[in-house]
């Protein structure tokens, strides 16, 4: 079973609100789901919207048909007739407009409204009433909801959005419609939560024991610093709204040569702003994690919308050369789990990490059972590698040469010694030099870091699917995860997708390999953005080249449907053929785990580890 | 264990500037203060001041041009019980790093920020510096800088510092006892001082200081505000007062996080998870 509810209103009208509360209705009655908004740049007017997908199934993307459309205005059912179908149901105010297609079921929004003297914040409360009634779920699971969401309000305020909840469940009713099953509620439920990719980031810098998070805020990072902020006294993390980007970033890189744990996050354009810090962090080798949200550029842009336009200016932010780590999660869950490993590795190799999301992921809810994220996040143990407490040096060579390029770091504060975090290039002992010796050596120390990270943290891409029995072969990264696996299950023709979560740097002949194994099949390169940057860092970083290309920019994430249309069209339709392909590694004549041992073997050799 | 010295490499300013002065100033007042290096978190500038990074020793950063007090305030934030003191040029702290600067006045850090003031850019061949006069002439600016500069004392008093005071690197005595002074301050301090460049500046030479310098009259009342703010602007009239303007009491900004019960650096992991996956459900 799947199900799309939608509510559009004007911004100001508690659009998200009572999304939110409908997808949490969804998942206390038993169901999976993923959500997702769309909202223009301003706080009062323009058109909101909030689509809750309620599922059997795990899903990852939104659906383009509507099943069940609030219109808190007539602009919600112009903007969405393309998306209606004649089984679409209306909820609309008869008095306002009569839609021409799918099923009726009017309610007097207005009337009640001048009933019960309320203003139209409080609709939203009549309408989620509503759709509970027609989807035959619990109302008694949105009165919990609203309890919690009014008490502190006091009991008159929660009264009051009780009657207003029922009002909506009894007039949905009153058109001699019957209830239908789509939120009855399971007998057995799985306790999920609901939770964006922002908020997935916030909970795995907390478990990852990030102590120090500022930021000055951009849309669609803001939300990562309101929960962090709102949750700093109960779990002592430090968090900061601060003057701009580049003292969020310096004062992260202070915190982290102080010893702490410490994370900054915003969007492409306060990104840009912190990109000489990166710089700092490479040079003085100061671990440090940075969350890119991508949205809409370039410059502002369009701030409330999706693209994964910044990819290659993350992987080449800062000048000067040195070692940097970039992840790409693909939804909430992969988030948590990055995050994680984001901020062991920036310890580990005492450099920056940096974590990409856009607009799509990282305000789209998913569902993710409690039980097994709270035993994941148990578990999980601190790696902070040759980070110390201790020494017995003296003098302390802070930037010793190490075979792996990884120097020990002392938290300072220990007593009879020092040392700096310096800018300049410098010796062992970390005073600034010139001396050309000396600076290819430290150059050199930290290049090795990078051949370090490919022996033993990175990771190839997932591979959704069967590679071998595949025709179509999906490539891409981060967010585009969602509706690319949501996709093939509605291609009738066999698909893989290849999903890259650690995207730089890339362990050349391991990835090539992987391709080898694809050639013959059709390969479809899919990304939201214009001129398809993962496909050019896969080339820069492996050779790899794509002649297939689904590409969209329009601020709109891809819907799976779309990805179907695209492989319908059989215009489009490229073979990867044998002597056409680029990839240097031959065609694999023997099984691919001895061959990816035997790289492991030369690398580990190569290595020549202490 | 061998004692450590503050003193590292041999300086390499030009014979005769002032940073001579200033780093002899901030080396005897810790010395004085009973510090050793381990016990101080120093956060270096870009520029002839910031160079002091290897002349000097402590739990160090020499970080970015302008961002010497985000720094330290990280340093602070991450442990507070290090004293924490930034070395910066009048380029880096009121020029690049000035938004920086006058943030850090109304939040109260309990940092020292020491100035090296003089009015041009040494380590960059001499151009002019935000704190130079109207119409100076420099490499940058041949036909003399349009802007009026930029007053710090006054700048740091209206924003929020509860320590400011201002020295001058001929004067020895003065520097230590503010720097002293400045350090034992708790919440943000600002030093600034008067700095001949000999190589560049050639109207701002220690003869013109110790013509237009003064000390702060015994009298002079450093709780009040309005007072601190007349004597900041005798700038305007070539004049400059010595010593400490102002200073009161205000918790820093450390002291206002409560979660900072113990330094950050120091607390344990914190591990009660469950209770925020609680919150989406």
């Amino acid at each position: 079973m799947q199900f799309n509810w939608k509510i559009g209103g004007e911004a100001g009208f508690g659009i998200m609100t009572s999304g939110l509360a409908f997808a949490k209705i969804a998942t206390r009655s038993g169901y999976l789901i993923f959500d997702y908004t769309e909202y223009p740049s301003l706080i009062r007017g323009g058109h909101n919207t909030y689509e809750v997908l309620v599922s059997d199934e795990v899903v990852k993307s939104p659906k383009w048909e509507i099943d069940l459309l609030v219109c808190l205005n007539n602009d919600t059912y112009k903007l969405h007739s393309d998306r209606l179908t004649d089984k679409s149901m209306l909820i609309y105010d008869p008095h306002v407009f009569v839609p021409e297609i799918g099923i009726k079921i009017p309610i007097t929004f207005g009337k009640i409204k001048r009933d019960e003297k309320i203003d139209q914040m409080m609709m939203n409360t009549i309408a989620v009433g509503a759709s509970i009634g027609i989807l035959g779920g619990d109302l008694s699971i949105f009165e919990e909801i609203l309890h919690q969401q009014f008490d502190r309000k006091g009991k008159e305020v929660v009264n009051f959005n009780l009657k207003l909840a029922k009002i909506g469940y009894d007039e949905a009713l009153k058109n001699n419609i019957k209830p239908l099953s789509i939120l009855k509620k399971k007998d057995i439920i799985d306790p999920q939560m609901v939770i964006t990719g922002n908020e997935a980031f916030a909970l795995g810098a907390m478990v990852a024991d990030c102590r120090y998070y500022a930021a000055y805020p951009m849309t669609p990072a803001s939300t990562v610093l309101s929960i962090l902020a709102s949750w700093q006294y109960k779990n002592k993390m430090v968090v900061r709204h601060i003057e701009d980007e580049i003292s969020a970033v310096n004062t992260a890189l202070g915190a982290s040569y102080a010893g702490v744990r410490s994370s900054v996050g915003s969007s492409g354009g306060g990104f840009a702003l912190m990109v000489e810090g990166l710089s700092y962090a490479g040079i003085a080798e100061i671990p440090l994690v940075v969350l890119l949200a991508m949205r809409s550029g370039p410059a502002t842009g369009m701030p409330t919308w999706t693209e994964q336009g910044d990819l290659l200016f993350a992987v080449h932010a800062g000048h000067g050369e040195f070692p940097k780590i970039v992840l790409t999660p693909g939804d909430p869950e992969e988030m948590i789990a990055l995050t994680l490993k984001a901020f062991d590795l920036a310890d580990i190799y005492q450099t920056p990490v940096i974590l990409i999301t856009d607009k799509f992921l990282s305000e789209s809810h998913s569902s993710l059972s409690k039980k097994l994220e709270d035993a994941a996040l148990e578990k999980h143990k601190i790696d902070r590698g040759k980070i110390v407490n201790d020494t017995k040096e003296t003098p302390y060579l802070r930037y010793l040469d190490t075979k792996d390029g990884v120097s020990p770091m002392l938290i300072p504060g220990k007593k009879g010694t020092y040392y700096q975090a310096n800018s300049y290039e410098h010796i062992e002992d970390s005073h600034t030099t010139e001396d050309l010796k000396e600076r290819v050596k430290q150059v050199d120390k930290r290049s090795k870091k990078n051949t370090t990270y490919l022996k033993n943290h990175f990771e190839l891409p997932k591979i959704i699917g069967d590679l071998n029995t595949a025709e179509i072969v999906f490539v891409s990264f981060g967010s585009m995860k969602g509706p690319i696996v949501d996709a093939m299950k509605l291609i009738k023709t066999k698909s893989a997708y290849i999903h890259f979560t650690h995207v730089y740097p890339l362990a050349e002949e391991l990835v090539q390999q992987i391709f080898a194994r694809c050639v013959g099949k059709r390969m479809i390169l899919v990304e939201n953005n214009s001129t398809a940057q993962f496909g050019q860092l896969l080339r820069m970083q492996t050779g790899i080249i794509f002649k297939e290309k689904l590409l969209k920019y329009d601020g709109r994430p891809i819907w799976p449907e779309e990805i179907l249309l695209y492989v319908d069209d059989n215009t489009r339709s490229v073979v990867e053929e044998k002597n056409d392909t680029k990839i240097k590694a031959k065609v694999l004549s023997e099984d691919f785990r001895k061959k990816e041992k035997e790289i492991m073997d030369k690398l580990v050799a190569e290595m020549s580890v202490e | 264990m061998t004692e450590l010295k503050f003193d590292g490499y041999a300086a390499t300013w030009c014979p005769g500037c002032g940073d001579w002065g200033i780093r002899v100033g901030i080396k005897a007042a810790l010395e004085q203060l009973a510090f050793d290096p381990s016990q101080v978190f120093l956060s270096f500038d870009i520029g002839c001041s910031g160079n002091m990074n290897d002349f000097l020793n402590g739990y160090a950063t020499h970080g970015l041009h302008g961002r010497a007090i985000p720094t330290a305030i990280g340093m602070k934030i991450a442990n507070h019980k290090m004293t924490t003191i930034v070395i910066g040029g009048d380029g880096g702290i009121y020029g690049e790093g000035g938004n920086h600067f006058l943030h850090a006045c109304r939040g109260n850090h309990d940092i020292t920020v020491i100035v090296h003031d003089n009015m041009v850019y040494g380590l960059t061949t001499g151009q002019v510096a935000p704190t130079a006069g109207k119409g100076y002439r420099s490499k940058s600016t041949p036909h003399g800088i349009i802007e009026v500069p930029v007053n710090p004392l006054a700048l740091a008093l209206t924003q929020g510092a509860t320590f400011v005071s201002q020295s001058f690197a001929g004067d020895a005595r003065t520097t230590i006892d503010v720097i002293k002074k400045a350090v034992n301050h708790k919440g943000f301090s600002l030093v600034n001082i008067l700095q001949p460049c000999v190589t560049f500046n050639k109207i701002n030479t220690y003869q013109y200081y110790l013509k237009n310098t003064y000390h702060l009259e015994d009298s002079h009342n450093r709780s009040n505000l309005g007072k601190a703010v007349e004597k900041s602007l005798e700038v305007n009239a070539g004049k400059f007062p010595i010593g400490v303007l102002y200073q009161t009491e205000r918790p820093s900004f450390h002291e206002e996080l409560e979660q900072l019960d113990s330094p950050l650096v120091d607390r344990p992991r914190f591990s009660d998870f469950s209770s925020f996956t609680n919150e989406f459900i």
